[in-house]
Protein backbone atom coordinates (compact mmCIF):
# COMPACT_ATOMS: atom_id res chain seq x y z
CA UNK A 1 0.00 0.00 0.00
CA UNK A 2 1.63 2.91 -1.46
CA UNK A 3 1.39 6.74 -2.24
CA UNK A 4 -2.48 8.41 -2.40
CA UNK A 5 -4.70 5.21 -1.76
CA UNK A 6 -2.40 4.50 1.53
CA UNK A 7 -2.15 8.69 2.53
CA UNK A 8 -5.77 8.43 2.42
CA UNK A 9 -5.98 5.29 4.48
CA UNK A 10 -3.33 6.94 6.82
CA UNK A 11 -5.75 9.82 7.07
CA UNK A 12 -8.92 8.02 7.99
CA UNK A 13 -7.39 6.14 10.37
CA UNK A 14 -6.24 9.50 12.23
CA UNK A 15 -9.57 10.87 11.82
CA UNK A 16 -11.11 7.84 13.21
CA UNK A 17 -8.53 7.98 16.18
CA UNK A 18 -8.74 11.35 16.55
CA UNK A 19 -12.20 11.20 17.12
CA UNK A 20 -12.42 8.51 19.42
CA UNK A 21 -9.85 10.39 21.79
CA UNK A 22 -12.07 13.50 21.68
CA UNK A 23 -14.92 12.49 22.38
CA UNK A 24 -15.15 11.87 25.72
CA UNK A 25 -13.60 15.49 26.33
CA UNK A 26 -16.10 16.83 23.62
CA UNK A 27 -19.28 15.03 25.79
CA UNK A 28 -17.90 16.21 29.24
CA UNK A 29 -17.82 19.70 27.69
CA UNK A 30 -21.76 19.56 26.33
CA UNK A 31 -22.91 17.85 29.53
CA UNK A 32 -21.19 21.03 30.80
CA UNK A 33 -22.84 23.38 29.05
CA UNK A 34 -26.50 22.23 28.90
CA UNK A 35 -29.66 22.90 31.05
CA UNK A 36 -30.75 19.98 33.56
CA UNK A 37 -33.52 19.14 31.24
CA UNK A 38 -31.33 18.95 28.14
CA UNK A 39 -29.07 16.68 30.09
CA UNK A 40 -31.87 14.16 30.03
CA UNK A 41 -32.05 14.24 26.52
CA UNK A 42 -28.93 12.30 26.46
CA UNK A 43 -27.05 12.37 23.10
CA UNK A 44 -29.61 13.73 21.22
CA UNK A 45 -28.81 17.03 22.50
CA UNK A 46 -24.83 16.64 22.16
CA UNK A 47 -25.08 20.24 20.20
CA UNK A 48 -27.89 21.76 23.22
CA UNK A 49 -30.04 24.04 22.14
CA UNK A 50 -30.01 26.35 25.21
CA UNK A 51 -26.58 26.36 26.13
CA UNK A 52 -25.98 27.24 29.30
CA UNK A 53 -22.91 29.09 31.30
CA UNK A 54 -24.96 28.37 34.60
CA UNK A 55 -23.39 25.45 35.37
CA UNK A 56 -19.42 26.94 35.69
CA UNK A 57 -21.12 30.04 37.03
CA UNK A 58 -22.04 27.81 40.07
CA UNK A 59 -18.61 26.13 40.36
CA UNK A 60 -16.12 28.93 39.99
CA UNK A 61 -18.59 31.14 42.10
CA UNK A 62 -18.15 28.59 44.98
CA UNK A 63 -14.95 30.27 46.95
CA UNK A 64 -14.07 27.35 47.72
CA UNK A 65 -13.45 25.67 43.94
CA UNK A 66 -11.11 28.60 44.02
CA UNK A 67 -9.33 27.90 46.82
CA UNK A 68 -9.06 23.86 45.34
CA UNK A 69 -7.39 25.11 42.31
CA UNK A 70 -4.94 27.64 44.39
CA UNK A 71 -3.93 24.13 46.44
CA UNK A 72 -2.97 22.53 43.57
CA UNK A 73 -0.98 25.81 41.63
CA UNK A 74 0.69 25.83 45.07
CA UNK A 75 1.11 22.56 46.42
CA UNK A 76 2.45 21.10 42.37
CA UNK A 77 4.63 24.01 42.32
CA UNK A 78 6.47 24.11 45.25
CA UNK A 79 6.59 20.05 44.60
CA UNK A 80 7.93 20.45 41.31
CA UNK A 81 10.55 23.30 42.21
CA UNK A 82 11.99 21.03 45.52
CA UNK A 83 12.50 17.86 43.37
CA UNK A 84 14.12 19.78 40.77
CA UNK A 85 16.36 22.03 43.59
CA UNK A 86 17.85 18.57 44.99
CA UNK A 87 17.99 16.34 42.12
CA UNK A 88 20.40 19.01 41.01
CA UNK A 89 23.02 18.46 42.51
CA UNK A 90 23.22 14.86 42.13
CA UNK A 91 22.52 15.61 38.57
CA UNK A 92 25.82 17.48 38.33
CA UNK A 93 27.22 14.90 39.93
CA UNK A 94 26.14 11.88 38.29
CA UNK A 95 26.96 13.65 35.05
CA UNK A 96 30.65 15.29 36.11
CA UNK A 97 32.42 13.34 38.66
CA UNK A 98 33.82 9.88 38.09
CA UNK A 99 33.49 7.49 40.98
CA UNK A 100 32.90 4.15 41.61
CA UNK A 101 29.16 3.03 42.35
CA UNK A 102 27.87 5.85 40.17
CA UNK A 103 26.12 3.77 38.28
CA UNK A 104 24.33 2.00 40.59
CA UNK A 105 23.71 4.90 42.99
CA UNK A 106 21.90 6.19 39.85
CA UNK A 107 20.28 2.60 38.73
CA UNK A 108 18.94 2.64 42.75
CA UNK A 109 17.57 6.28 42.59
CA UNK A 110 15.52 5.06 39.21
CA UNK A 111 14.57 2.37 40.71
CA UNK A 112 12.74 3.60 43.72
CA UNK A 113 10.27 4.68 40.98
CA UNK A 114 8.75 1.41 40.44
CA UNK A 115 8.02 1.66 44.45
CA UNK A 116 4.14 2.46 43.96
CA UNK A 117 3.12 5.69 46.69
CA UNK A 118 0.60 3.50 47.88
CA UNK A 119 2.89 1.27 49.67
CA UNK A 120 5.17 4.14 51.62
CA UNK A 121 1.80 6.24 52.63
CA UNK A 122 0.82 3.71 55.21
CA UNK A 123 3.84 4.09 57.27
CA UNK A 124 4.11 7.32 56.35
CA UNK A 125 0.18 8.56 57.57
CA UNK A 126 1.35 7.14 60.73
CA UNK A 127 4.63 8.80 61.39
CA UNK A 128 3.06 12.26 60.43
CA UNK A 129 0.28 11.59 62.72
CA UNK A 130 2.42 11.05 65.72
CA UNK A 131 4.75 14.08 64.68
CA UNK A 132 1.38 16.19 64.17
CA UNK A 133 2.06 16.62 60.46
CA UNK A 134 -1.11 15.45 59.13
CA UNK A 135 -3.25 18.15 57.32
CA UNK A 136 -0.40 20.41 56.45
CA UNK A 137 0.71 21.41 53.27
CA UNK A 138 4.26 20.64 53.92
CA UNK A 139 4.04 17.12 54.62
CA UNK A 140 2.09 16.84 51.01
CA UNK A 141 5.05 18.43 49.20
CA UNK A 142 7.64 16.85 50.72
CA UNK A 143 5.86 13.50 49.17
CA UNK A 144 5.75 15.32 46.01
CA UNK A 145 9.36 16.12 46.18
CA UNK A 146 10.39 12.74 46.60
CA UNK A 147 8.31 11.28 43.88
CA UNK A 148 9.40 13.75 41.50
CA UNK A 149 13.43 13.24 42.02
CA UNK A 150 14.09 10.51 40.20
CA UNK A 151 13.05 11.18 36.88
CA UNK A 152 14.17 14.95 37.21
CA UNK A 153 17.72 13.42 38.15
CA UNK A 154 17.64 11.83 34.98
CA UNK A 155 16.65 14.83 32.56
CA UNK A 156 18.70 17.15 34.46
CA UNK A 157 21.84 14.62 34.13
CA UNK A 158 20.66 14.10 30.58
CA UNK A 159 20.65 18.20 30.43
CA UNK A 160 23.92 18.53 31.66
CA UNK A 161 25.56 16.00 29.30
CA UNK A 162 25.15 18.18 26.70
CA UNK A 163 27.04 20.77 27.74
CA UNK A 164 30.89 20.78 26.40
CA UNK A 165 33.09 20.15 29.62
CA UNK A 166 35.43 22.59 27.36
CA UNK A 167 33.29 25.69 28.73
CA UNK A 168 33.66 24.83 32.25
CA UNK A 169 37.50 23.84 31.49
CA UNK A 170 37.52 27.71 30.35
CA UNK A 171 35.84 29.34 32.77
CA UNK A 172 38.25 27.30 35.45
CA UNK A 173 41.47 28.80 33.90
CA UNK A 174 40.48 32.58 34.47
CA UNK A 175 39.95 31.28 37.94
CA UNK A 176 36.46 30.71 38.41
CA UNK A 177 35.60 28.31 41.52
CA UNK A 178 33.48 25.23 41.06
CA UNK A 179 30.33 26.35 42.63
CA UNK A 180 30.70 29.96 40.62
CA UNK A 181 31.31 27.40 37.17
CA UNK A 182 28.23 25.63 38.13
CA UNK A 183 25.99 28.75 39.21
CA UNK A 184 26.97 31.26 36.03
CA UNK A 185 27.50 28.71 33.28
CA UNK A 186 26.52 25.24 33.26
CA UNK A 187 23.17 25.61 35.26
CA UNK A 188 21.97 28.91 32.83
CA UNK A 189 22.70 26.60 30.16
CA UNK A 190 20.83 23.52 32.09
CA UNK A 191 17.92 25.57 31.81
CA UNK A 192 15.54 23.71 29.17
CA UNK A 193 15.90 20.53 30.91
CA UNK A 194 15.76 21.96 34.45
CA UNK A 195 12.20 23.24 32.65
CA UNK A 196 10.75 20.28 31.69
CA UNK A 197 11.60 18.36 34.63
CA UNK A 198 9.69 21.28 36.54
CA UNK A 199 7.01 21.17 33.98
CA UNK A 200 6.96 17.42 33.88
CA UNK A 201 6.75 17.52 37.80
CA UNK A 202 3.81 20.36 37.80
CA UNK A 203 1.69 17.85 35.63
CA UNK A 204 2.37 14.51 37.74
CA UNK A 205 1.31 16.40 40.53
CA UNK A 206 -1.87 17.48 39.17
CA UNK A 207 -3.09 14.29 39.12
CA UNK A 208 -1.90 13.18 42.35
CA UNK A 209 -4.97 11.91 44.34
CA UNK A 210 -3.56 9.13 47.17
CA UNK A 211 -1.18 11.23 49.09
CA UNK A 212 -3.64 14.47 49.42
CA UNK A 213 -6.41 12.44 49.97
CA UNK A 214 -4.80 10.48 53.03
CA UNK A 215 -2.48 13.40 54.36
CA UNK A 216 -5.15 16.15 53.89
CA UNK A 217 -8.93 16.29 55.33
CA UNK A 218 -9.93 19.75 55.94
CA UNK A 219 -11.74 20.83 53.22
CA UNK A 220 -10.03 24.62 52.91
CA UNK A 221 -6.36 22.82 52.10
CA UNK A 222 -7.99 20.09 49.14
CA UNK A 223 -6.04 20.08 45.92
CA UNK A 224 -8.82 20.02 42.83
CA UNK A 225 -8.21 16.14 42.32
CA UNK A 226 -9.59 15.27 45.75
CA UNK A 227 -11.93 17.81 45.67
CA UNK A 228 -13.93 16.69 42.46
CA UNK A 229 -13.48 13.06 43.35
CA UNK A 230 -15.38 13.93 47.53
CA UNK A 231 -17.93 16.29 45.23
CA UNK A 232 -18.49 13.33 42.41
CA UNK A 233 -19.50 11.45 45.69
CA UNK A 234 -21.84 14.74 47.03
CA UNK A 235 -23.92 15.10 43.99
CA UNK A 236 -26.80 13.06 42.58
CA UNK A 237 -28.10 12.28 38.82
CA UNK A 238 -29.55 15.43 39.06
CA UNK A 239 -26.59 17.57 39.02
CA UNK A 240 -24.59 15.87 36.20
CA UNK A 241 -23.96 18.94 34.27
CA UNK A 242 -22.33 20.87 37.41
CA UNK A 243 -20.04 17.97 37.74
CA UNK A 244 -19.19 17.97 33.71
CA UNK A 245 -18.46 21.38 34.34
CA UNK A 246 -16.45 20.67 37.91
CA UNK A 247 -14.20 18.36 35.80
CA UNK A 248 -13.30 20.81 32.99
CA UNK A 249 -12.19 23.31 36.09
CA UNK A 250 -9.97 20.35 37.24
CA UNK A 251 -9.10 19.77 33.83
CA UNK A 252 -8.67 22.76 31.89
CA UNK A 253 -5.40 24.29 33.73
CA UNK A 254 -3.38 20.67 32.97
CA UNK A 255 -4.27 21.04 29.23
CA UNK A 256 -3.93 24.44 28.77
CA UNK A 257 -0.34 24.52 30.26
CA UNK A 258 0.32 21.13 28.32
CA UNK A 259 -0.53 22.60 25.02
CA UNK A 260 1.20 25.49 25.75
CA UNK A 261 4.54 23.41 26.27
CA UNK A 262 3.82 20.29 24.45
CA UNK A 263 7.10 20.65 22.54
CA UNK A 264 8.94 21.05 25.54
CA UNK A 265 7.17 17.87 27.49
CA UNK A 266 7.29 15.74 24.26
CA UNK A 267 11.49 15.63 24.54
CA UNK A 268 11.33 15.31 27.94
CA UNK A 269 9.40 12.35 27.73
CA UNK A 270 11.13 10.84 25.45
CA UNK A 271 14.34 11.65 26.97
CA UNK A 272 13.00 9.97 30.11
CA UNK A 273 11.58 7.34 27.89
CA UNK A 274 14.13 6.11 26.46
CA UNK A 275 16.74 5.81 29.43
CA UNK A 276 17.35 2.12 28.16
CA UNK B 1 38.76 13.07 39.70
CA UNK B 2 37.05 14.11 42.84
CA UNK B 3 37.62 12.86 46.11
CA UNK B 4 35.32 9.78 46.80
CA UNK B 5 33.92 10.81 50.27
CA UNK B 6 33.36 14.08 49.16
CA UNK B 7 31.28 13.07 46.11
CA UNK B 8 28.60 11.75 48.21
CA UNK B 9 27.84 15.30 49.29
CA UNK B 10 26.64 15.88 46.35
CA UNK B 11 23.80 13.01 46.76
CA UNK B 12 23.21 14.04 50.08
CA UNK B 13 19.83 15.71 49.90
CA UNK B 14 18.51 13.22 47.23
CA UNK B 15 19.19 10.11 49.62
CA UNK B 16 17.79 11.80 52.89
CA UNK B 17 14.34 12.53 51.21
CA UNK B 18 14.35 8.93 49.17
CA UNK B 19 15.78 7.44 52.77
CA UNK B 20 12.79 9.11 54.64
CA UNK B 21 9.80 8.39 51.69
CA UNK B 22 10.81 5.17 50.37
CA UNK B 23 13.29 3.11 52.14
CA UNK B 24 12.45 3.90 56.01
CA UNK B 25 8.65 3.45 54.74
CA UNK B 26 9.25 -0.43 53.01
CA UNK B 27 11.04 -1.26 55.99
CA UNK B 28 8.51 -0.70 58.08
CA UNK B 29 5.66 -1.57 55.93
CA UNK B 30 7.88 -5.14 56.27
CA UNK B 31 7.32 -4.69 60.03
CA UNK B 32 4.30 -4.42 60.15
CA UNK B 33 3.17 -6.80 58.07
CA UNK B 34 4.52 -8.94 60.79
CA UNK B 35 1.88 -6.82 63.50
CA UNK B 36 -1.52 -6.93 64.33
CA UNK B 37 -1.83 -3.45 64.09
CA UNK B 38 -4.17 -1.14 63.05
CA UNK B 39 -5.09 2.09 61.78
CA UNK B 40 -6.35 2.56 65.43
CA UNK B 41 -4.17 1.04 67.78
CA UNK B 42 -0.40 0.39 67.56
CA UNK B 43 1.22 -2.78 67.73
CA UNK B 44 0.52 -5.54 70.42
CA UNK B 45 2.33 -8.96 69.07
CA UNK B 46 4.25 -9.57 66.16
CA UNK B 47 3.32 -13.00 63.85
CA UNK B 48 2.31 -14.38 60.66
CA UNK B 49 -1.50 -13.54 61.46
CA UNK B 50 -1.71 -11.37 59.03
CA UNK B 51 -0.25 -13.43 55.80
CA UNK B 52 -1.84 -16.57 57.60
CA UNK B 53 -5.09 -14.58 56.87
CA UNK B 54 -4.22 -12.61 53.48
CA UNK B 55 -3.34 -16.41 52.18
CA UNK B 56 -6.44 -18.26 53.92
CA UNK B 57 -8.77 -16.03 53.46
CA UNK B 58 -10.96 -16.31 50.18
CA UNK B 59 -10.73 -12.79 48.53
CA UNK B 60 -6.98 -13.30 47.70
CA UNK B 61 -7.72 -15.14 44.71
CA UNK B 62 -10.58 -12.96 43.35
CA UNK B 63 -8.71 -9.54 43.81
CA UNK B 64 -5.18 -11.22 42.22
CA UNK B 65 -7.42 -12.74 39.34
CA UNK B 66 -9.05 -9.22 38.85
CA UNK B 67 -5.40 -7.96 38.97
CA UNK B 68 -4.08 -9.79 36.83
CA UNK B 69 -7.09 -9.37 33.82
CA UNK B 70 -6.83 -5.96 34.40
CA UNK B 71 -3.29 -5.84 33.85
CA UNK B 72 -2.92 -7.90 31.39
CA UNK B 73 -5.52 -6.09 29.31
CA UNK B 74 -4.37 -2.87 29.81
CA UNK B 75 -0.46 -4.19 29.16
CA UNK B 76 -2.03 -5.62 25.81
CA UNK B 77 -4.16 -2.63 25.08
CA UNK B 78 -2.01 0.12 25.78
CA UNK B 79 1.22 -0.85 23.90
CA UNK B 80 -1.42 -2.20 20.40
CA UNK B 81 -2.88 1.78 20.52
CA UNK B 82 0.47 3.09 21.10
CA UNK B 83 1.85 1.01 18.74
CA UNK B 84 -0.55 2.11 15.86
CA UNK B 85 -0.51 5.33 16.62
CA UNK B 86 3.36 5.79 16.61
CA UNK B 87 3.34 4.18 13.45
CA UNK B 88 0.62 6.03 11.69
CA UNK B 89 2.46 9.45 13.06
CA UNK B 90 5.65 8.09 11.86
CA UNK B 91 3.76 6.90 7.98
CA UNK B 92 2.06 10.80 8.02
CA UNK B 93 5.41 12.22 8.74
CA UNK B 94 7.54 9.83 5.98
CA UNK B 95 4.79 10.78 3.47
CA UNK B 96 4.61 14.72 4.88
CA UNK B 97 1.12 14.51 5.27
CA UNK B 98 0.00 17.88 7.33
CA UNK B 99 -2.22 17.45 10.10
CA UNK B 100 -0.85 14.47 11.47
CA UNK B 101 0.35 15.58 14.42
CA UNK B 102 -2.90 16.64 15.74
CA UNK B 103 -3.32 12.96 16.46
CA UNK B 104 -0.19 13.27 18.51
CA UNK B 105 -1.28 16.35 20.76
CA UNK B 106 -4.89 15.03 21.35
CA UNK B 107 -3.39 11.42 22.24
CA UNK B 108 -1.18 13.17 24.73
CA UNK B 109 -3.70 15.72 26.23
CA UNK B 110 -5.92 12.99 27.30
CA UNK B 111 -2.76 11.35 29.43
CA UNK B 112 -2.45 14.64 31.34
CA UNK B 113 -5.70 14.30 32.58
CA UNK B 114 -5.85 13.31 36.10
CA UNK B 115 -7.22 9.48 36.65
CA UNK B 116 -9.86 10.97 38.61
CA UNK B 117 -11.25 13.21 36.47
CA UNK B 118 -10.53 10.60 33.94
CA UNK B 119 -12.72 7.99 35.56
CA UNK B 120 -15.60 10.20 36.37
CA UNK B 121 -15.57 11.57 33.02
CA UNK B 122 -15.69 7.27 31.67
CA UNK B 123 -18.58 7.55 34.68
CA UNK B 124 -20.58 10.13 32.40
CA UNK B 125 -20.23 8.28 28.74
CA UNK B 126 -20.55 4.57 30.12
CA UNK B 127 -23.69 5.65 32.53
CA UNK B 128 -26.58 3.66 32.10
CA UNK B 129 -28.97 6.84 32.93
CA UNK B 130 -30.24 9.26 30.02
CA UNK B 131 -27.16 11.52 30.27
CA UNK B 132 -24.75 8.96 29.29
CA UNK B 133 -23.13 9.23 25.99
CA UNK B 134 -22.76 5.94 24.85
CA UNK B 135 -26.02 4.34 25.98
CA UNK B 136 -28.36 7.05 24.67
CA UNK B 137 -26.27 6.90 21.09
CA UNK B 138 -27.49 3.63 20.96
CA UNK B 139 -30.74 4.21 21.84
CA UNK B 140 -30.64 6.74 19.39
CA UNK B 141 -29.93 4.58 16.58
CA UNK B 142 -32.50 2.07 17.65
CA UNK B 143 -30.26 -0.32 19.36
CA UNK B 144 -30.22 -1.80 23.30
CA UNK B 145 -28.52 -0.07 26.00
CA UNK B 146 -25.94 -1.99 27.56
CA UNK B 147 -24.89 -2.48 30.78
CA UNK B 148 -21.35 -0.88 31.33
CA UNK B 149 -21.61 -0.52 34.48
CA UNK B 150 -23.70 -2.40 36.36
CA UNK B 151 -22.47 -5.71 34.55
CA UNK B 152 -19.45 -7.67 36.45
CA UNK B 153 -17.93 -7.99 33.09
CA UNK B 154 -18.51 -5.54 31.28
CA UNK B 155 -17.58 -3.14 34.08
CA UNK B 156 -13.82 -4.50 33.94
CA UNK B 157 -14.33 -3.85 29.95
CA UNK B 158 -15.39 -0.24 30.91
CA UNK B 159 -12.34 0.15 33.52
CA UNK B 160 -9.90 -1.32 30.95
CA UNK B 161 -11.25 1.14 27.99
CA UNK B 162 -10.88 3.90 30.17
CA UNK B 163 -7.94 3.12 30.95
CA UNK B 164 -6.29 2.81 28.16
CA UNK B 165 -8.15 5.98 26.55
CA UNK B 166 -5.73 8.06 29.49
CA UNK B 167 -2.46 6.11 29.14
CA UNK B 168 -1.55 5.25 25.84
CA UNK B 169 0.38 8.08 25.19
CA UNK B 170 3.28 6.65 27.33
CA UNK B 171 3.62 3.91 24.85
CA UNK B 172 3.28 6.09 21.91
CA UNK B 173 5.73 8.08 22.79
CA UNK B 174 8.36 4.71 23.85
CA UNK B 175 7.74 3.13 20.30
CA UNK B 176 7.67 6.18 18.39
CA UNK B 177 11.28 7.11 19.41
CA UNK B 178 12.00 3.72 18.76
CA UNK B 179 10.49 3.17 15.51
CA UNK B 180 12.59 6.98 14.59
CA UNK B 181 15.94 4.91 15.47
CA UNK B 182 15.80 2.06 12.78
CA UNK B 183 17.85 3.03 10.31
CA UNK B 184 15.59 3.70 7.11
CA UNK B 185 17.78 2.15 4.69
CA UNK B 186 16.64 -0.94 5.81
CA UNK B 187 13.19 -0.46 4.61
CA UNK B 188 14.81 1.05 1.40
CA UNK B 189 16.76 -2.09 0.87
CA UNK B 190 13.27 -4.40 1.90
CA UNK B 191 11.26 -2.40 -0.78
CA UNK B 192 14.03 -2.45 -3.23
CA UNK B 193 13.53 -6.42 -3.07
CA UNK B 194 9.56 -5.92 -2.92
CA UNK B 195 9.17 -6.56 0.37
CA UNK B 196 5.34 -5.41 1.00
CA UNK B 197 4.42 -3.48 4.38
CA UNK B 198 3.22 -5.85 6.39
CA UNK B 199 6.45 -8.01 5.80
CA UNK B 200 8.37 -5.40 6.30
CA UNK B 201 6.81 -4.95 9.79
CA UNK B 202 7.26 -8.44 11.21
CA UNK B 203 10.73 -8.74 9.62
CA UNK B 204 12.38 -5.57 10.29
CA UNK B 205 9.99 -3.23 12.91
CA UNK B 206 8.75 -5.99 14.76
CA UNK B 207 12.23 -7.45 15.39
CA UNK B 208 14.25 -3.75 15.94
CA UNK B 209 11.76 -2.45 18.23
CA UNK B 210 12.06 -5.75 20.28
CA UNK B 211 14.12 -3.74 23.09
CA UNK B 212 11.79 -0.76 23.43
CA UNK B 213 8.50 -3.74 23.34
CA UNK B 214 10.07 -5.80 26.08
CA UNK B 215 11.24 -2.46 28.25
CA UNK B 216 7.84 -0.98 27.79
CA UNK B 217 5.75 -4.18 28.77
CA UNK B 218 7.89 -3.95 31.76
CA UNK B 219 7.29 -0.50 32.58
CA UNK B 220 3.22 -0.61 31.49
CA UNK B 221 2.68 -3.54 34.07
CA UNK B 222 4.12 -1.61 36.85
CA UNK B 223 2.42 1.60 36.28
CA UNK B 224 -1.03 -0.11 35.71
CA UNK B 225 -0.43 -2.14 38.61
CA UNK B 226 0.52 0.63 40.86
CA UNK B 227 -2.47 3.03 39.98
CA UNK B 228 -6.24 2.87 40.85
CA UNK B 229 -7.65 6.69 40.40
CA UNK B 230 -9.29 5.77 37.06
CA UNK B 231 -11.13 2.54 38.58
CA UNK B 232 -11.76 4.32 42.20
CA UNK B 233 -13.25 7.24 40.34
CA UNK B 234 -15.10 4.79 37.92
CA UNK B 235 -16.39 1.90 39.62
CA UNK B 236 -15.26 2.32 42.89
CA UNK B 237 -14.22 -1.46 42.65
CA UNK B 238 -17.93 -2.51 41.49
CA UNK B 239 -19.98 -3.77 40.73
CA UNK B 240 -19.50 -6.29 43.68
CA UNK B 241 -15.88 -6.71 44.09
CA UNK B 242 -15.46 -7.12 40.02
CA UNK B 243 -13.03 -3.94 39.21
CA UNK B 244 -11.45 -4.71 43.01
CA UNK B 245 -7.49 -4.97 41.87
CA UNK B 246 -4.76 -5.48 44.48
CA UNK B 247 -3.97 -1.74 45.16
CA UNK B 248 -7.62 -0.74 45.52
CA UNK B 249 -7.97 -3.29 47.65
CA UNK B 250 -4.99 -2.34 49.98
CA UNK B 251 -6.50 1.15 50.17
CA UNK B 252 -9.46 0.13 50.85
CA UNK B 253 -8.11 -2.81 53.83
CA UNK B 254 -6.30 0.14 55.27
CA UNK B 255 -8.01 3.60 55.15
CA UNK B 256 -10.92 2.06 54.98
CA UNK B 257 -10.63 -1.10 57.12
CA UNK B 258 -8.19 0.20 59.48
CA UNK B 259 -6.12 -2.82 58.99
CA UNK B 260 -3.09 -2.11 59.02
CA UNK B 261 -1.22 -5.22 59.49
CA UNK B 262 -3.33 -7.24 56.79
CA UNK B 263 -3.21 -4.16 54.37
CA UNK B 264 0.89 -4.03 55.23
CA UNK B 265 1.16 -7.61 54.39
CA UNK B 266 -1.55 -7.07 50.78
CA UNK B 267 1.60 -4.00 50.42
CA UNK B 268 4.10 -6.39 50.33
CA UNK B 269 3.04 -8.84 47.89
CA UNK B 270 2.44 -5.51 45.36
CA UNK B 271 6.10 -4.65 46.48
CA UNK B 272 7.07 -7.42 45.67
CA UNK B 273 5.74 -8.47 42.22
CA UNK B 274 6.72 -5.09 41.37
CA UNK B 275 10.55 -5.52 42.42
CA UNK B 276 10.27 -9.12 40.48
CA UNK B 277 9.55 -6.59 37.14
CA UNK B 278 11.77 -3.93 38.48
CA UNK B 279 14.74 -6.86 38.56
CA UNK B 280 13.53 -8.10 35.20
CA UNK B 281 13.83 -4.16 33.62
CA UNK B 282 17.22 -3.80 34.90
CA UNK B 283 18.18 -6.97 33.60
CA UNK B 284 16.74 -6.50 29.99
CA UNK B 285 18.65 -3.07 30.23
CA UNK B 286 22.25 -4.17 31.69
CA UNK B 287 21.86 -6.97 28.32
CA UNK B 288 21.07 -3.97 25.84
CA UNK B 289 23.80 -1.96 27.85
CA UNK B 290 26.30 -4.94 27.07
CA UNK B 291 25.31 -5.26 23.50
CA UNK B 292 25.84 -1.40 22.49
Amino acid sequence: MTGRAGDIATYIAAIALTALFVMPLAWLVSLALRTPQEVYLGAARFIPQQPTLENFRLILSDRAFGLYLFNSVKLCALGALGAVVIATPAAYAVSRFRFRGSNTLMIGILAVQMISPLVVIIPLYRYMDRLGLLENHGSVIALYMAIGVPLSLWLIKTGFDTIPLALEEAAAIDGCGRFEILLRITLPLAAPALASAFILNMIMGWSQFLIPFILLTRDGQLPISVAIFNFAGSTSASTTQVLAAACLVAVVPALLSFLALQRLIVRAIMAGAVKG
Amino acid sequence: MQQNRLVWLWFTPVLLLLGAVYIVPVLDVARLSFSDATLLRPVTAYGLQSYRDMLGGDSLGTILNTTAVFTLLNVLGLQLVGMGIALLLIRGENRRLRGMSVLRIIVLAAWVIPGVANGLIWQMLFSEAPFGAINSTLRLIGLPGVAWLSDPTNAMMSAVIANIWQGSAFSMIVFYAARRAIDPVLYEAASVDGATPAAQFVFITLPQMRGALLVNTVLVTIQTLNTFDTILALTGGGPGRATEVLSLNIFNTVFYGFDLGGGSALAMLLLAISMALTLIYLSILMRRGART
